[in-house]
């Protein structure tokens, strides 16, 4: 894909902004780093939103109370009686979250790298990468994932077993690594040109140069959207049940199959609900904290 | 052109990592690896009450995990359970993840191509319409146009749908279409005999029934690997024993299932 040669509006800036290549200055716009600092994934957690979950969750529990037949014991008994076993699966979900995040945000690092690579073939090889996984649904990466990758590896005599979970963590560690990846990009390319012209007349390589000036500056830029993936991607755990892990919604679905009682989908779907809400929405305060406070600098 | 360059490359890329990254092939002689293991893997359901299903402590019970029990006895193996739900049962026989599946499969033509399923079979169950009994439906035919409740993955929705006109509503739980059939959202729920057999005790249900003829009577089959036949000859065996001995007529009544004919008539044609 070549460009059309530059206008001349385009070759003042550069020659104002100088330095860096042709080739660099013609990527796209860095991404707008939530203008006011409100992500998709802050709105939804307010607290709001939280009351009316618990007033949901609570309502729904006075009324299956009394729909519930006299003999039948009580859906709070249920809930009580279950709530083990739904946290085991709740854990399995903030395990996936927590190691797609380290993995996707490891591997987004080093995409990101290759995006703003003075290599042109590793930019353009990295640039398909991350359209791909950023566009392709969660939940196909997820089945492509599952259903790809062996459930033992062996190494020599030695068979090192690879459960389920570990692979959903990978499926959905391949969408976060291609928007961590376009998150650090961004933030690279929002700081000023200026700088990295700088840092040469002074002599830093070009690693020096990312790794000692132009990084350190963009973690705070970084950490907002970093936190709302984050919070997306808690959200987005659940998708593994339809791969058959046993993260909380299978568990769910198990209960009230072994229950077989139609007034306790409503209490437990919502109780379910609120322990994500419990979770995220610290997680979202402290995002909006920390966007309104780099946001003044 | 370079554009292109890169994309075959990137493809030749993504080709290598799939070539190697292919699993190991499975076993072909599960007997044999299993004694040597110490250990049979069995995937079973933990969704299908009372064949299979999740108690509070989060272990699986229920009738297919005696039998499982069961196998594993016979070979005096140790046994590992490994939940697995329909879109995934046979892949995950096919890929070594489990040794023998036992989790509500109703045998099919397309099914035996991809894995093998020993014969005699070990259950039967067939499709009906549970309805309350004043519906008034008499026949499949009446379905036409009705909102029917269904579950995701059944095979018969497809029947339902299109040869008697039904208007599928359909659910991915049991629980969640009794729900809308409770709420009056359709007028009947279209599922298996054999869990509706297990409900009709409940007083709530007892002004709803199977108001219809059961059809598509289909046996249930335990899965081995397709390639396996030795162990599918083994498993042969161990299926004509449960009919002989009656075990599984036991089971019944322990999981407190109504009794099926299709038993009674294995254990006369066993004896």
């Amino acid at each position: 894909m070549r460009a059309t040669p530059p206008s001349p509006a385009a070759l003042i800036c550069q020659m104002r902004r100088g330095g860096l290549s042709q080739r660099e200055r013609r990527q796209n716009q860095p991404l707008s780093l939530g203008k006011r600092g409100r992500g998709e994934g802050a709105a939804l957690f307010s607290t709001r939103t939280g009351v009316a979950l618990a007033i949901v969750f609570v309502a729904s529990i006075a009324v299956a109370q009394i729909r519930t037949q006299p003999a039948s014991a009580s859906v709070l008994e249920l809930l009580v009686k279950w709530t083990p076993l739904l946290a085991t699966g709740f854990l399995f979900n903030l395990l996936i979250s927590f190691f797609a995040m380290v993995v996707g945000t490891a591997s987004g690092l080093l995409l990101a790298f290759a995006r703003i690579s003075p290599r042109r073939s590793l930019r353009g090889t990295s640039w398909i990468v991350v359209q791909f996984f950023r566009n392709a649904p969660w939940l196909v990466l997820l089945f492509f994932v599952m259903y790809l990758l062996p459930f033992q590896f062996r190494l020599g005599s030695v068979t090192i077993p690879f459960p389920d979970w570990i692979k959903a963590t990978l499926g959905l560690a391949l969408p976060i690594m291609a928007n961590v990846a376009e998150i650090v990009r961004g933030a690279v390319q929002s700081i000023p040109t200026a700088q990295w012209d700088a840092a040469r007349s002074l002599a830093f390589s070009r690693r020096q140069t990312l790794w000692k000036i132009i990084l350190p500056q963009c973690v705070k830029r970084m950490l907002p959207p970093w936190m709302n993936w984050y919070a997306i991607l808690t959200m987005a755990t659940t998708l593994a049940s339809i791969v058959g892990v046993s993260e909380v919604m299978t568990i769910t679905l198990r209960i009230t199959n072994a229950e077989g009682r139609t007034d306790l989908l409503i209490p437990i779907y919502s109780y379910v609900l609120l322990w994500f809400f419990l979770y995220c929405y610290p997680i979202s305060r402290w995002t909006r904290r920390l966007e309104a406070r780099y946001g003044q600098r | 052109m370079k554009m292109v360059r890169e994309w075959l490359r990137f493809f030749a890329i993504a080709a290598l990592t799939l070539a190697f990254g292919a699993p190991a092939a499975a076993q072909s002689d599960t007997l044999a690896s299993v004694k040597q293991k110490g250990k049979i893997v069995v995937g079973v359901k933990a969704d299908y009450k009372p064949f299979g299903y999740t108690d509070p402590s989060g272990k699986i019970v229920g009738l297919e995990i005696d039998l499982a029990n069961d196998v594993a006895k016979r070979m005096g193996v140790q046994i590992e359970l490994v939940p697995v739900i329909a879109a995934n049962r046979m892949e995950f026989l096919k890929q070594g993840r489990i040794d023998l599946m036992i989790a509500t499969m109703a045998y099919k033509p397309d099914r035996a191509e991809v894995v093998g399923i020993p014969q005699p079979f070990y259950y039967a169950g067939a499709a009906n319409v549970f309805a309350k009994k004043s519906s008034g439906l008499k026949a499949w035919a009446d379905l036409k146009g009705k909102p029917i409740c269904a579950i995701q993955g059944a095979y018969y929705n497809r029947r339902t749908g299109e040869e008697f006109g039904a208007n599928l509503v359909v659910f991915k739980g049991v629980t969640e279409a009794m729900a809308a059939l409770e709420a009056g959202n359709c007028v009947g729920t279209v599922f298996d005999t054999t869990y509706f057999a297990g409900i009709m005790s409940d007083p709530k249900w007892a002004d709803y029934a199977m108001v219809l003829p059961s059809i598509d009577p289909e046996p249930w089959g335990v899965g081995v690997r397709k390639e396996d036949t030795k162990f599918a000859a083994y498993m042969s065996d161990v299926i004509k024993d449960w009919h002989k001995t009656g075990y599984i007529l036991e089971l019944e009544k322990k999981w407190g299932i109504p009794q099926s004919p299709f038993l009674v008539e294995q254990q006369a044609k066993n004896k």
